[in-house]
Protein backbone atom coordinates (compact mmCIF):
# COMPACT_ATOMS: atom_id res chain seq x y z
CA UNK A 1 0.00 0.00 0.00
CA UNK A 2 2.90 2.33 0.62
CA UNK A 3 4.06 2.00 -2.98
CA UNK A 4 4.48 5.32 -4.75
CA UNK A 5 4.53 5.31 -8.54
CA UNK A 6 7.66 6.99 -9.86
CA UNK A 7 7.65 7.22 -13.61
CA UNK A 8 10.57 9.66 -13.52
CA UNK A 9 13.01 6.82 -13.00
CA UNK A 10 11.75 4.94 -16.03
CA UNK A 11 11.40 7.66 -18.68
CA UNK A 12 15.18 7.84 -19.35
CA UNK A 13 14.94 4.24 -20.56
CA UNK A 14 12.22 5.04 -23.10
CA UNK A 15 14.65 4.98 -26.08
CA UNK A 16 15.62 1.43 -25.10
CA UNK A 17 12.01 0.36 -25.04
CA UNK A 18 11.39 1.99 -28.40
CA UNK A 19 14.40 0.19 -29.86
CA UNK A 20 12.86 -2.99 -28.56
CA UNK A 21 9.59 -2.04 -30.22
CA UNK A 22 11.42 -1.77 -33.55
CA UNK A 23 12.71 -5.30 -33.12
CA UNK A 24 9.17 -6.46 -32.26
CA UNK A 25 7.89 -4.96 -35.51
CA UNK A 26 10.77 -6.56 -37.40
CA UNK A 27 9.98 -10.02 -36.00
CA UNK A 28 6.27 -9.59 -36.69
CA UNK A 29 6.85 -8.44 -40.29
CA UNK A 30 9.38 -11.20 -41.07
CA UNK A 31 7.34 -13.98 -39.48
CA UNK A 32 4.16 -12.73 -41.12
CA UNK A 33 5.78 -12.55 -44.57
CA UNK A 34 7.25 -16.03 -44.17
CA UNK A 35 3.94 -17.31 -42.88
CA UNK A 36 2.14 -15.71 -45.82
CA UNK A 37 4.42 -17.53 -48.27
CA UNK A 38 3.91 -20.87 -46.51
CA UNK A 39 0.20 -20.20 -46.11
CA UNK A 40 -0.30 -19.31 -49.77
CA UNK A 41 1.62 -22.38 -50.93
CA UNK A 42 -0.24 -24.67 -48.52
CA UNK A 43 -3.64 -23.19 -49.35
CA UNK A 44 -2.90 -23.68 -53.08
CA UNK A 45 -1.87 -27.29 -52.37
CA UNK A 46 -5.05 -27.84 -50.35
CA UNK A 47 -7.18 -26.54 -53.21
CA UNK A 48 -5.38 -28.02 -56.24
CA UNK A 49 -2.71 -30.47 -55.01
CA UNK A 50 -2.52 -34.27 -55.16
CA UNK A 51 -4.20 -36.18 -52.36
CA UNK A 52 -1.03 -37.08 -50.42
CA UNK A 53 0.06 -33.42 -50.39
CA UNK A 54 -3.37 -32.35 -49.14
CA UNK A 55 -3.04 -34.86 -46.31
CA UNK A 56 0.48 -33.65 -45.46
CA UNK A 57 -0.65 -30.02 -45.34
CA UNK A 58 -3.63 -31.11 -43.23
CA UNK A 59 -1.33 -32.72 -40.66
CA UNK A 60 0.92 -29.64 -40.55
CA UNK A 61 -1.98 -27.23 -40.12
CA UNK A 62 -3.87 -29.37 -37.57
CA UNK A 63 -0.77 -29.87 -35.46
CA UNK A 64 0.37 -26.24 -35.39
CA UNK A 65 -3.11 -24.81 -34.87
CA UNK A 66 -3.84 -27.12 -31.93
CA UNK A 67 -0.68 -26.59 -29.88
CA UNK A 68 0.61 -23.42 -28.20
CA UNK A 69 3.12 -21.33 -30.09
CA UNK A 70 5.21 -21.00 -26.92
CA UNK A 71 5.69 -24.77 -26.61
CA UNK A 72 6.41 -25.05 -30.34
CA UNK A 73 9.26 -22.58 -29.93
CA UNK A 74 10.45 -24.40 -26.80
CA UNK A 75 10.57 -27.55 -28.88
CA UNK A 76 12.58 -25.91 -31.69
CA UNK A 77 14.91 -24.19 -29.26
CA UNK A 78 15.68 -27.13 -26.97
CA UNK A 79 15.18 -30.22 -29.13
CA UNK A 80 16.80 -29.31 -32.44
CA UNK A 81 20.27 -28.93 -30.83
CA UNK A 82 20.08 -32.69 -30.09
CA UNK A 83 20.01 -33.26 -33.83
CA UNK A 84 22.92 -30.91 -34.34
CA UNK A 85 20.87 -27.90 -35.42
CA UNK A 86 21.77 -24.95 -33.22
CA UNK A 87 19.40 -22.02 -33.50
CA UNK A 88 20.03 -18.67 -31.85
CA UNK A 89 17.08 -17.60 -29.72
CA UNK A 90 16.14 -14.98 -32.32
CA UNK A 91 16.15 -17.54 -35.13
CA UNK A 92 14.24 -20.10 -33.07
CA UNK A 93 11.53 -17.55 -32.28
CA UNK A 94 11.39 -16.40 -35.89
CA UNK A 95 11.19 -19.97 -37.20
CA UNK A 96 8.55 -20.95 -34.64
CA UNK A 97 6.40 -17.90 -35.31
CA UNK A 98 6.74 -18.36 -39.08
CA UNK A 99 5.67 -22.01 -38.96
CA UNK A 100 2.81 -21.17 -36.62
CA UNK A 101 1.68 -18.26 -38.80
CA UNK A 102 1.94 -20.49 -41.88
CA UNK A 103 -0.61 -22.88 -40.38
CA UNK A 104 -3.11 -20.19 -39.40
CA UNK A 105 -2.69 -18.31 -42.68
CA UNK A 106 -3.29 -21.52 -44.63
CA UNK A 107 -6.67 -21.82 -42.94
CA UNK A 108 -7.53 -18.18 -43.51
CA UNK A 109 -6.48 -18.16 -47.16
CA UNK A 110 -8.22 -21.39 -48.07
CA UNK A 111 -11.48 -19.89 -46.87
CA UNK A 112 -10.68 -16.88 -49.06
CA UNK A 113 -9.93 -18.99 -52.15
CA UNK A 114 -13.19 -20.83 -51.73
CA UNK A 115 -15.08 -17.59 -51.57
CA UNK A 116 -14.37 -16.75 -55.22
CA UNK A 117 -17.66 -17.62 -56.86
CA UNK A 118 -18.00 -20.16 -59.63
CA UNK A 119 -20.42 -17.90 -61.50
CA UNK A 120 -17.92 -15.02 -61.58
CA UNK A 121 -15.28 -17.25 -63.16
CA UNK A 122 -17.77 -18.57 -65.67
CA UNK A 123 -18.79 -15.04 -66.58
CA UNK A 124 -15.12 -14.21 -67.16
CA UNK A 125 -14.76 -17.30 -69.38
CA UNK A 126 -17.79 -16.25 -71.42
CA UNK A 127 -16.27 -12.82 -71.90
CA UNK A 128 -13.19 -14.51 -73.37
CA UNK A 129 -10.76 -13.79 -70.52
CA UNK A 130 -7.63 -15.92 -70.62
CA UNK A 131 -6.76 -17.90 -67.49
CA UNK A 132 -4.20 -15.27 -66.42
CA UNK A 133 -6.67 -12.47 -67.07
CA UNK A 134 -9.26 -14.31 -64.99
CA UNK A 135 -6.84 -14.53 -62.10
CA UNK A 136 -5.66 -10.95 -62.50
CA UNK A 137 -9.03 -9.22 -63.01
CA UNK A 138 -11.63 -11.49 -61.44
CA UNK A 139 -10.23 -13.86 -58.84
CA UNK A 140 -7.49 -11.77 -57.19
CA UNK A 141 -9.49 -8.57 -56.62
CA UNK A 142 -12.28 -10.59 -55.09
CA UNK A 143 -10.05 -12.79 -52.95
CA UNK A 144 -7.94 -9.82 -51.83
CA UNK A 145 -11.01 -7.97 -50.63
CA UNK A 146 -12.27 -10.99 -48.70
CA UNK A 147 -8.86 -11.91 -47.30
CA UNK A 148 -7.51 -8.52 -46.35
CA UNK A 149 -9.43 -7.98 -43.07
CA UNK A 150 -8.65 -11.41 -41.52
CA UNK A 151 -5.03 -11.22 -42.69
CA UNK A 152 -4.46 -7.78 -41.18
CA UNK A 153 -6.19 -8.99 -38.02
CA UNK A 154 -3.75 -11.88 -37.83
CA UNK A 155 -0.85 -9.50 -38.32
CA UNK A 156 -1.97 -7.57 -35.23
CA UNK A 157 -2.27 -10.83 -33.27
CA UNK A 158 1.26 -11.71 -34.37
CA UNK A 159 2.61 -8.31 -33.35
CA UNK A 160 1.29 -9.00 -29.85
CA UNK A 161 2.63 -12.56 -30.06
CA UNK A 162 6.20 -11.30 -30.53
CA UNK A 163 6.25 -10.60 -26.78
CA UNK A 164 6.80 -14.36 -26.46
CA UNK A 165 10.32 -13.85 -27.80
CA UNK A 166 11.31 -12.32 -24.45
CA UNK A 167 10.94 -15.77 -22.87
CA UNK A 168 13.90 -16.89 -24.97
CA UNK A 169 15.97 -13.82 -24.23
CA UNK A 170 15.34 -11.85 -27.40
CA UNK A 171 15.48 -8.16 -26.51
CA UNK A 172 12.33 -6.96 -28.22
CA UNK A 173 9.85 -4.69 -26.47
CA UNK A 174 8.88 -7.09 -23.68
CA UNK A 175 12.47 -8.29 -23.36
CA UNK A 176 13.68 -4.71 -22.95
CA UNK A 177 10.88 -4.11 -20.46
CA UNK A 178 12.20 -7.01 -18.38
CA UNK A 179 15.72 -5.54 -18.65
CA UNK A 180 14.61 -2.07 -17.59
CA UNK A 181 12.58 -3.65 -14.81
CA UNK A 182 15.72 -5.40 -13.57
CA UNK A 183 17.65 -2.12 -13.69
CA UNK A 184 15.10 0.12 -11.99
CA UNK A 185 12.81 -2.23 -9.99
CA UNK A 186 9.97 0.06 -11.05
CA UNK A 187 7.90 -2.86 -12.28
CA UNK A 188 4.41 -1.39 -12.53
CA UNK A 189 5.74 1.76 -14.17
CA UNK A 190 7.83 -0.16 -16.70
CA UNK A 191 5.02 -2.50 -17.69
CA UNK A 192 2.35 0.19 -17.95
CA UNK A 193 4.63 2.14 -20.30
CA UNK A 194 5.30 -1.06 -22.24
CA UNK A 195 1.58 -1.80 -22.46
CA UNK A 196 1.04 1.76 -23.70
CA UNK A 197 3.65 1.32 -26.42
CA UNK A 198 1.95 -1.90 -27.57
CA UNK A 199 -1.43 -0.14 -27.68
CA UNK A 200 -0.03 2.74 -29.75
CA UNK A 201 1.90 0.34 -32.00
CA UNK A 202 -1.10 -1.85 -32.81
CA UNK A 203 -3.46 1.13 -33.14
CA UNK A 204 -1.14 2.71 -35.71
CA UNK A 205 -0.73 -0.63 -37.49
CA UNK A 206 -4.50 -1.31 -37.62
CA UNK A 207 -5.21 2.20 -38.87
CA UNK A 208 -2.56 2.03 -41.60
CA UNK A 209 -3.72 -1.44 -42.65
CA UNK A 210 -7.37 -0.35 -42.76
CA UNK A 211 -6.49 2.70 -44.89
CA UNK A 212 -4.32 0.59 -47.20
CA UNK A 213 -7.07 -1.99 -47.54
CA UNK A 214 -9.64 0.62 -48.36
CA UNK A 215 -7.59 2.22 -51.13
CA UNK A 216 -5.85 -0.85 -52.57
CA UNK A 217 -8.63 -3.42 -52.42
CA UNK A 218 -11.75 -1.33 -51.68
CA UNK A 219 -12.28 -3.21 -48.45
CA UNK A 220 -15.39 -1.86 -46.81
CA UNK A 221 -14.37 -0.30 -43.51
CA UNK A 222 -15.45 -2.13 -40.43
CA UNK A 223 -16.94 -0.27 -37.53
CA UNK A 224 -13.90 1.10 -35.62
CA UNK B 1 16.39 -38.89 -30.70
CA UNK B 2 13.90 -41.78 -30.80
CA UNK B 3 16.21 -44.34 -29.19
CA UNK B 4 16.82 -41.83 -26.41
CA UNK B 5 13.11 -41.36 -25.87
CA UNK B 6 12.63 -45.13 -25.86
CA UNK B 7 15.31 -45.56 -23.20
CA UNK B 8 13.86 -42.79 -21.03
CA UNK B 9 10.27 -43.90 -21.40
CA UNK B 10 10.16 -46.40 -18.47
CA UNK B 11 11.38 -43.69 -16.07
CA UNK B 12 9.02 -41.15 -17.61
CA UNK B 13 5.81 -43.14 -17.61
CA UNK B 14 5.58 -43.49 -13.84
CA UNK B 15 2.42 -43.02 -11.82
CA UNK B 16 3.56 -39.77 -10.21
CA UNK B 17 4.74 -38.21 -13.45
CA UNK B 18 1.40 -39.00 -15.06
CA UNK B 19 -0.45 -37.63 -12.03
CA UNK B 20 1.66 -34.47 -12.23
CA UNK B 21 0.88 -34.05 -15.92
CA UNK B 22 -2.83 -34.70 -15.37
CA UNK B 23 -2.96 -32.09 -12.60
CA UNK B 24 -1.08 -29.62 -14.80
CA UNK B 25 -3.54 -30.24 -17.64
CA UNK B 26 -6.35 -29.65 -15.15
CA UNK B 27 -4.80 -26.32 -14.17
CA UNK B 28 -4.49 -25.29 -17.83
CA UNK B 29 -8.15 -26.15 -18.43
CA UNK B 30 -9.30 -24.48 -15.21
CA UNK B 31 -7.38 -21.33 -16.04
CA UNK B 32 -8.87 -21.02 -19.53
CA UNK B 33 -12.40 -22.14 -18.53
CA UNK B 34 -12.47 -19.77 -15.56
CA UNK B 35 -11.23 -16.95 -17.75
CA UNK B 36 -13.82 -17.60 -20.43
CA UNK B 37 -16.78 -18.08 -18.04
CA UNK B 38 -16.04 -15.02 -15.89
CA UNK B 39 -14.85 -13.17 -18.98
CA UNK B 40 -18.11 -13.76 -20.82
CA UNK B 41 -20.10 -12.34 -17.88
CA UNK B 42 -17.90 -9.26 -17.75
CA UNK B 43 -17.86 -9.15 -21.55
CA UNK B 44 -21.68 -9.22 -21.66
CA UNK B 45 -21.77 -6.31 -19.22
CA UNK B 46 -19.29 -4.39 -21.39
CA UNK B 47 -21.19 -5.16 -24.59
CA UNK B 48 -24.55 -4.14 -23.09
CA UNK B 49 -22.99 -0.94 -21.75
CA UNK B 50 -21.84 -0.09 -25.25
CA UNK B 51 -25.33 -0.56 -26.72
CA UNK B 52 -26.83 2.07 -24.42
CA UNK B 53 -27.73 5.43 -25.93
CA UNK B 54 -28.35 7.75 -22.97
CA UNK B 55 -26.16 10.82 -22.72
CA UNK B 56 -25.58 10.34 -19.00
CA UNK B 57 -24.04 6.94 -19.67
CA UNK B 58 -21.51 8.32 -22.16
CA UNK B 59 -18.57 8.12 -19.69
CA UNK B 60 -19.43 4.48 -18.98
CA UNK B 61 -19.49 3.73 -22.70
CA UNK B 62 -16.12 5.36 -23.14
CA UNK B 63 -14.79 3.34 -20.23
CA UNK B 64 -16.10 0.06 -21.71
CA UNK B 65 -14.66 0.98 -25.12
CA UNK B 66 -11.27 1.86 -23.63
CA UNK B 67 -11.19 -1.34 -21.60
CA UNK B 68 -11.85 -3.55 -24.64
CA UNK B 69 -9.40 -1.68 -26.85
CA UNK B 70 -6.59 -1.77 -24.30
CA UNK B 71 -6.88 -5.40 -23.28
CA UNK B 72 -7.11 -6.50 -26.90
CA UNK B 73 -3.97 -4.54 -27.77
CA UNK B 74 -1.61 -5.48 -24.95
CA UNK B 75 0.14 -8.86 -25.21
CA UNK B 76 -0.94 -11.59 -22.81
CA UNK B 77 2.55 -11.71 -21.31
CA UNK B 78 2.65 -7.97 -20.57
CA UNK B 79 -0.84 -8.00 -19.01
CA UNK B 80 0.25 -10.97 -16.94
CA UNK B 81 3.39 -9.18 -15.70
CA UNK B 82 1.38 -6.06 -14.93
CA UNK B 83 -1.24 -8.05 -13.00
CA UNK B 84 1.55 -9.88 -11.20
CA UNK B 85 3.25 -6.68 -10.02
CA UNK B 86 0.01 -4.88 -9.19
CA UNK B 87 -1.00 -7.83 -7.00
CA UNK B 88 2.45 -7.61 -5.39
CA UNK B 89 1.74 -3.99 -4.56
CA UNK B 90 -1.58 -4.56 -2.81
CA UNK B 91 -2.13 -8.24 -2.03
CA UNK B 92 1.33 -9.75 -1.98
CA UNK B 93 0.20 -13.17 -0.73
CA UNK B 94 -2.27 -13.87 -3.56
CA UNK B 95 -1.64 -17.26 -5.14
CA UNK B 96 -0.14 -17.25 -8.62
CA UNK B 97 -3.14 -19.14 -9.97
CA UNK B 98 -5.45 -16.31 -8.91
CA UNK B 99 -3.18 -13.72 -10.54
CA UNK B 100 -3.23 -15.71 -13.77
CA UNK B 101 -7.00 -16.30 -13.55
CA UNK B 102 -7.64 -12.57 -13.09
CA UNK B 103 -5.47 -11.89 -16.15
CA UNK B 104 -7.26 -14.45 -18.30
CA UNK B 105 -10.62 -13.05 -17.15
CA UNK B 106 -9.67 -9.50 -18.11
CA UNK B 107 -8.35 -10.50 -21.53
CA UNK B 108 -11.20 -12.91 -22.27
CA UNK B 109 -13.70 -10.20 -21.26
CA UNK B 110 -12.20 -7.79 -23.79
CA UNK B 111 -12.24 -10.28 -26.67
CA UNK B 112 -15.61 -11.83 -25.78
CA UNK B 113 -17.28 -8.44 -25.40
CA UNK B 114 -16.48 -7.78 -29.07
CA UNK B 115 -17.95 -11.16 -30.05
CA UNK B 116 -21.04 -10.56 -27.92
CA UNK B 117 -21.45 -7.04 -29.26
CA UNK B 118 -21.39 -8.46 -32.78
CA UNK B 119 -24.16 -10.86 -31.74
CA UNK B 120 -26.26 -8.12 -30.13
CA UNK B 121 -25.89 -5.95 -33.23
CA UNK B 122 -26.98 -8.84 -35.43
CA UNK B 123 -30.49 -8.67 -33.97
CA UNK B 124 -32.62 -6.48 -36.21
CA UNK B 125 -33.23 -2.91 -34.91
CA UNK B 126 -36.99 -3.49 -35.31
CA UNK B 127 -36.81 -6.01 -32.50
CA UNK B 128 -35.13 -3.52 -30.18
CA UNK B 129 -37.69 -0.87 -31.12
CA UNK B 130 -40.62 -3.25 -30.65
CA UNK B 131 -39.33 -4.12 -27.19
CA UNK B 132 -38.89 -0.44 -26.38
CA UNK B 133 -42.43 0.27 -27.59
CA UNK B 134 -43.71 -2.42 -25.22
CA UNK B 135 -41.91 -0.61 -22.41
CA UNK B 136 -39.26 -3.29 -21.84
CA UNK B 137 -36.32 -2.02 -19.86
CA UNK B 138 -32.85 -2.43 -21.38
CA UNK B 139 -32.11 -5.52 -19.32
CA UNK B 140 -35.51 -7.04 -20.13
CA UNK B 141 -34.92 -6.39 -23.81
CA UNK B 142 -31.54 -8.08 -23.66
CA UNK B 143 -32.78 -11.00 -21.59
CA UNK B 144 -36.11 -11.74 -23.31
CA UNK B 145 -35.71 -10.42 -26.84
CA UNK B 146 -32.10 -10.08 -27.92
CA UNK B 147 -30.17 -12.92 -26.26
CA UNK B 148 -32.62 -15.68 -27.30
CA UNK B 149 -31.86 -14.70 -30.90
CA UNK B 150 -28.24 -13.65 -30.58
CA UNK B 151 -26.80 -16.67 -28.77
CA UNK B 152 -26.64 -18.68 -31.99
CA UNK B 153 -24.41 -15.99 -33.49
CA UNK B 154 -22.34 -15.60 -30.33
CA UNK B 155 -21.70 -19.19 -29.33
CA UNK B 156 -19.56 -20.51 -32.25
CA UNK B 157 -16.95 -17.71 -32.26
CA UNK B 158 -16.96 -17.62 -28.45
CA UNK B 159 -16.22 -21.32 -28.36
CA UNK B 160 -13.52 -20.84 -30.98
CA UNK B 161 -12.00 -18.17 -28.77
CA UNK B 162 -12.04 -20.60 -25.82
CA UNK B 163 -10.10 -23.20 -27.85
CA UNK B 164 -7.53 -20.56 -28.90
CA UNK B 165 -7.34 -19.29 -25.36
CA UNK B 166 -6.36 -22.70 -23.94
CA UNK B 167 -3.13 -22.38 -25.89
CA UNK B 168 -2.56 -18.76 -24.86
CA UNK B 169 -2.56 -19.76 -21.19
CA UNK B 170 0.80 -21.46 -21.84
CA UNK B 171 2.27 -18.04 -21.03
CA UNK B 172 1.05 -18.32 -17.43
CA UNK B 173 4.09 -20.59 -16.95
CA UNK B 174 6.18 -17.42 -17.09
CA UNK B 175 5.00 -16.21 -13.68
CA UNK B 176 5.25 -19.73 -12.25
CA UNK B 177 1.74 -21.17 -12.44
CA UNK B 178 2.16 -24.95 -12.59
CA UNK B 179 0.17 -25.60 -15.76
CA UNK B 180 1.12 -27.81 -18.70
CA UNK B 181 3.96 -25.74 -20.13
CA UNK B 182 5.49 -25.29 -16.68
CA UNK B 183 5.15 -29.04 -16.12
CA UNK B 184 7.14 -29.57 -19.31
CA UNK B 185 9.91 -27.33 -17.99
CA UNK B 186 9.88 -29.17 -14.65
CA UNK B 187 10.19 -32.57 -16.35
CA UNK B 188 12.98 -31.22 -18.54
CA UNK B 189 14.78 -29.93 -15.44
CA UNK B 190 14.35 -33.33 -13.80
CA UNK B 191 16.63 -34.67 -16.52
CA UNK B 192 14.32 -35.98 -19.18
CA UNK B 193 15.39 -35.00 -22.67
CA UNK B 194 13.61 -31.91 -24.04
CA UNK B 195 12.30 -33.99 -26.94
CA UNK B 196 10.42 -36.23 -24.52
CA UNK B 197 9.32 -33.55 -22.04
CA UNK B 198 8.14 -30.93 -24.54
CA UNK B 199 6.97 -33.60 -27.00
CA UNK B 200 4.67 -35.00 -24.31
CA UNK B 201 3.37 -31.51 -23.52
CA UNK B 202 2.69 -30.79 -27.19
CA UNK B 203 0.75 -34.05 -27.48
CA UNK B 204 -1.34 -33.32 -24.37
CA UNK B 205 -2.21 -29.84 -25.66
CA UNK B 206 -3.17 -31.43 -28.96
CA UNK B 207 -5.36 -34.02 -27.22
CA UNK B 208 -7.18 -31.24 -25.37
CA UNK B 209 -7.44 -28.78 -28.21
CA UNK B 210 -8.22 -30.96 -31.23
CA UNK B 211 -11.48 -32.59 -29.94
CA UNK B 212 -12.68 -29.19 -28.69
CA UNK B 213 -11.89 -27.61 -32.06
CA UNK B 214 -13.86 -30.35 -33.83
CA UNK B 215 -16.73 -29.85 -31.38
CA UNK B 216 -16.63 -26.13 -32.13
CA UNK B 217 -16.76 -26.77 -35.87
CA UNK B 218 -19.72 -29.13 -35.44
CA UNK B 219 -21.46 -26.58 -33.23
CA UNK B 220 -20.93 -23.90 -35.84
CA UNK B 221 -22.25 -26.06 -38.68
CA UNK B 222 -25.30 -27.03 -36.64
CA UNK B 223 -26.20 -23.55 -35.45
CA UNK B 224 -25.54 -22.03 -38.86
CA UNK B 225 -27.80 -24.55 -40.58
CA UNK B 226 -30.61 -24.16 -38.04
CA UNK B 227 -30.39 -20.42 -38.49
CA UNK B 228 -30.62 -20.91 -42.21
CA UNK B 229 -33.81 -22.97 -41.99
CA UNK B 230 -35.56 -20.42 -39.84
CA UNK B 231 -35.05 -17.42 -42.02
Amino acid sequence: MSYVLQYGQVWPYLPRLLEGALLSIQIAVLAFSGGLLIGTACAAVKSFGPRWAVAAVGVYVTFFVNTPQLVQIYFLYFVLPDSGILLSSYNAVLLGMTLNAGAYLTEIQRAGFESSRRSEIEAAEVLGFSRLQQIRYVILPHVARVLFPPLSNHFIIMTLGTSMASVFGVEELTGEALNVNALTFRSVEVFTITAGIYVVLTLVASTLLALFGRYAFRVRTRAA
Amino acid sequence: MFSQIASEWPDFATYYNMLFLAQAAGTTLALSALGVVLGSLLGLALAVTRTTRGRLLAPLRTLAFTFTEIFRRVPFLVTLMLAFFVFQMFFADTSLFVVAAVTTTLIAAAFLSEIIRGGLNSVHPNQWEAAAAMNFSLLQTIRHVVLPQAWRIILPPAFGFFVLFIKDTALASQIGVVELTYAGKVLNNKGFSPALAFGAILIIYFLISYPLARLGAALEARLASSRHHRS
